[in-house]
């Protein structure tokens, strides 16, 4: 039996299903790494590892005993957060011991030299280039990841240490570094769980991947044993049922959208064009720089170059507001923070898109605002108890319905939808794809951002993929081979494509 | 109505408590009842047309500049600088009346201007530049306030003209006219907030400004506005406040900073934004000053007062934090 072994567990939350039958098998002296996109369960899989998080059915065990008995077990299995939670106007030594009381300081006075003396060996043994006394807002930011794993070895008697990841702020050098650390912890007989997003490293470090996905676990690999392309196809699903796709079918209009040499934050040098009646997909990693490129070309992010044209007439860069005006809606992946207005009920959150058309000279009409959400809710199917109720009660299948139904009442000519799927269950997924089937059809211009290659093939009908910040192909939807496709998204240079 | 009655269906069974407390403003409301009745127990003096037109004037100026902050505050800001707006439209308004001698009307009007672009400034300040409205408002109220002393030295600016006393000390049938102007602009302030896409706007922005903008709202320029109105109703009450005088003293509008904050909590306004309404908010105020004025009535060492007075507050805030739990238990 593996040092840490999970069968079968499944945890619902209301609307959606984060992990179900996942099965795990953690070796000491291995790192494991956790493969897959946003929304896949990683991080769910993480709190249930932990014992942050209870699980609705299946079993952990650890180091041969049942853990959701016995759950001291979870003492082994140390975790470091992605984002550094340390505190920044305090001393690196203060960090490494807070709570005190339980690392070993509990008197009434605490001794900073005492502190400083027991930090070295810790700085030390993690390769920490700092003095015990500085503070932790003054060392750098590699450093600060590293005491962040040191810390949480002064905590516990870790066998298992899980880094989600911990590399994202790091440059390469710093990156070898904490590699460094993570090797060293495997040969002392530790298990390391990697979360990371980067193949290079993930095929560095790792000796074997497990892949998730929509909540499951698709695939355990020795990494030795598997490709690069192999690995994202896991990832992305890339299983093309060609019988149920939802490409649009009426013939492609004139140019609706012109996007020429847009650059900024995250991309550069990005031209397209949409047309009337067409879904374009943008396929990439992340960090590819796609939704970057959306949100400065709504306006959200203000681009430093290039110009975007919609039916013929330049769009002000940098405003919203100007894109809403030209017919242009942008559908957030983070429902949380751009979407929703949570205190609001369903019925404001649907009015607020439409107050200047349903008014009576300068007077909310109420008689039209409620027909106007009544048939949002019927015409899309929100299962709400009432419009008044609160959004933020609803879930998160409904929430996204309520956001696309609210834009759609704008009757808008362009929509970018950026991942409209994620964390949603795969019955209204599929809504979804018919919403934007027959949004196309009806002649708007649609723009799918996703993660899910699967997704792409079955509703877009041009696919254009990003590879660090720029398009690196363009792709017919149904005619495309997946290795191409992939070759373009991981930037493999015999793939790439000139985009007009 | 028994709080047992459950309707098929229902798996959590509500109390009469929790059915009441999900209807917006009923905490305020019982809080400002119980506060009356104990209030008319407790002073033979309170519930006498005199005491109630006295209670009714001091809440009217307090009122107004609790309809702004309370806007501000459902946009998710704030504005320390009212009080001291206030008080700088109030001497501004002596000097052009009594120094430079100006028809008392024009003055008044073009103090209720000046108001209007302090309040504008902080908004423009705000957003062009990114701030916090915390410290920004603090370190304007110091200009406006500094200004004010600049302007009078600290001296009264006494001889207001009486063709506007009655707008300050005019009480047709027991109503005062500063109360009456304050009932109107809640009305108005009211229909702005819930029958206007401008006041839904507030809301919305107030409650994830990120999701606003990201919806074509025009945030920065919604967020000037409700600054610029707040300065305009907290002038007002200086205007008014200066006609009740009839001197235009520097000291207007020192005590309408935080009281008017507390006033918006207590009626249901979060300080995080999003959630409130000004009606609430005034019931808050008169909550506030039901409370101060039964001290005096009561005999209270004026020592004591303020412990008194703030005790009871953090009372009815807490009333209202609690109903506010039960709420969540029922969803």
């Amino acid at each position: 039996m593996a040092f840490l072994e999970v069968k079968g567990i499944r945890k619902a939350f209301p609307g959606v299903v984060a992990l179900d039958r996942v099965d795990l098998a953690i070796e000491k002296g291995t790192v494991h790494v956790f493969a897959g996109e946003n929304g896949a369960g990683k991080s769910t899989l993480i709190r249930a590892l932990t014992g942050i998080m209870s699980v609705d059915e299946g079993s952990i065990h650890i180091d041969g005993r049942d853990a959701l008995a016995d759950r001291s077990l979870f003492d082994l299995v140390a975790y470091v957060p992605q984002e550094l939670n340390l505190f920044p106007h305090m001393t690196v030594a203060e960090n490494l011991f807070m709570p005190f009381d339980k690392s070993g300081f509990g008197g009434p006075v605490l001794s900073r030299s005492d502190l400083d003396e027991a930090a070295r060996p810790f700085l030390e043994r993690f390769d920490i280039h700092a003095r015990p006394n500085q503070t932790v807002g003054s060392i750098a930011v590699s450093d600060q990841q590293l005491l962040q794993i040191a810390r949480a070895a002064t905590r516990k008697k870790f066998e298992v240490l899980i880094l989600d990841e911990p590399t994202t702020s790091l440059t390469t050098r710093e990156i070898e570094r904490l590699l460094g650390i993570v090797r060293r912890l495997r040969d002392e007989g530790r298990a390391v769980v990697f979360v990371s997003h980067k193949m290079d490293e993930i095929f560095q470090i790792g000796t074997t991947v497990t892949v998730l996905r929509n909540g499951r676990t698709v695939g355990h690999r020795a990494m030795k044993d598997v490709t690069e392309a192999e690995l994202i196809r896991l990832m992305t699903g890339d299983e093309v049922r060609l019988d149920q796709t939802f490409q649009p079918e009426v013939p492609l209009g004139e140019p609706l959208l012109v996007v020429e040499g847009l650059g900024g934050r995250g991309f550069r040098d990005v031209s397209f064009r949409l047309r009337r009646g067409e879904i374009l997909g943008f396929a990439g990693l992340i960090g590819a720089g796609r939704t970057e490129l959306m949100q400065a070309m709504f306006g959200y992010t203000r681009p430093t170059t290039g110009r975007v044209t919609i039916e013929g007439h330049r769009l002000k860069l940098g405003s919203p507001a100007a894109a809403v005006a030209a017919g242009m809606l942008y559908l957030s992946e983070e429902r949380k923070l751009h979407g929703i207005l949570p205190t609001l009920s369903v019925r404001e959150n649907i009015g607020i898109s439409v107050l200047d058309q349903i008014c009576r000279s300068g007077i909310v009409s109420s008689t039209r605002e409620n027909a106007v959400v009544a048939d949002v809710i019927t015409d899309y199917d929100i299962k709400t108890s009432s419009p008044e109720k609160k959004i933020m009660f609803l879930s998160g299948g409904n929430q996204q319905k309520t956001i696309i139904g609210r834009a759609m009442v704008r009757r808008p000519k362009i929509l970018i939808f950026d991942e409209p799927t994620r964390g949603i269950d795969v019955r209204n997924k599929v809504e979804i794809y018919k919403i934007m089937k027959k949004l196309a059809e009806e002649g708007v211009g649609i723009i799918l951002v996703s993660s899910e290659l699967a997704e792409l093939k079955r509703c877009a009908t041009r696919i254009l993929t990003m590879h660090h910040g720029v398009t690196s192909g363009e792709f017919e939807a149904l005619t495309t081979d997946s290795d191409r496709l992939i070759g373009a998204i991981i930037g493999s240079g015999e793939n790439r494509h000139v985009v007009d | 109505m028994s709080s047992t009655e459950v309707a098929p269906g229902t798996s959590v069974p509500l109390s009469l408590f929790a059915r009441l407390a999900a209807v917006p403003l009923t905490g305020v409301i019982t809080a400002l009842v119980v506060i009356f009745v104990m209030s008319c127990f407790l002073s033979e003096h309170f519930l006498t047309p005199y005491n109630l037109t006295i209670m009714a004037r001091t809440l009217a100026f307090v009122g107004l500049v609790t309809l702004g902050q309370a806007l501000l505050l459902i946009l998710g800001e704030l504005d320390l600088s009212l009080g001291a707006i206030a008080g700088l439209c109030g001497v501004v308004g002596g000097i052009l009346m009594v120094q430079l001698e100006w028809n008392p009307w024009v003055a008044f009007v073009a103090c209720l201007m000046l108001g209007t672009a302090c309040g504008f400034l902080n908004g423009l300040l705000l957003v062009g530049l990114r701030l916090h409205s915390l410290v920004l408002t603090i370190g304007m109220a110091g200009v406006y306030g500094g200004a004010n002393l600049v302007a009078t030295k600290g001296v009264a600016i006494t001889g207001i003209p009486s063709e506007i006393s009655f707008l300050g000390k005019g009480a047709p049938w027991g109503l005062p006219v500063p109360f009456m102007i304050m009932v109107g602009f809640l009305a108005i302030v009211s229909f702005l907030a819930f029958k206007t896409p401008f006041g839904r706007y507030v809301y919305a922005i107030g409650n994830n400004a990120a999701a606003a903008k990201m919806l074509g709202i025009r945030v920065d320029a919604i967020r000037v506005a409700v600054f610029a109105l707040a300065g305009f109703l907290s002038a007002l009450a200086g205007m008014l406040m200066v006609a009740r005088l009839g001197t235009a003293q520097p000291s207007i509008g020192e005590a309408w900073v935080l009281p008017p904050i507390a006033a918006s909590v207590i009626g249901g306004v979060a300080t995080t934004g999003g959630v409130g309404s000004p009606i609430g908010a005034i019931f808050g105020a008169a909550i506030i000053g039901i409370i101060e004025n039964i001290i005096v009535l009561f005999g209270v060492s004026p020592y004591w007062q303020s412990v008194v007075s703030g005790a009871i507050v953090v009372l009815a805030i807490s009333f209202d934090s609690i109903s506010r739990r039960y709420l969540r238990r029922e969803d």
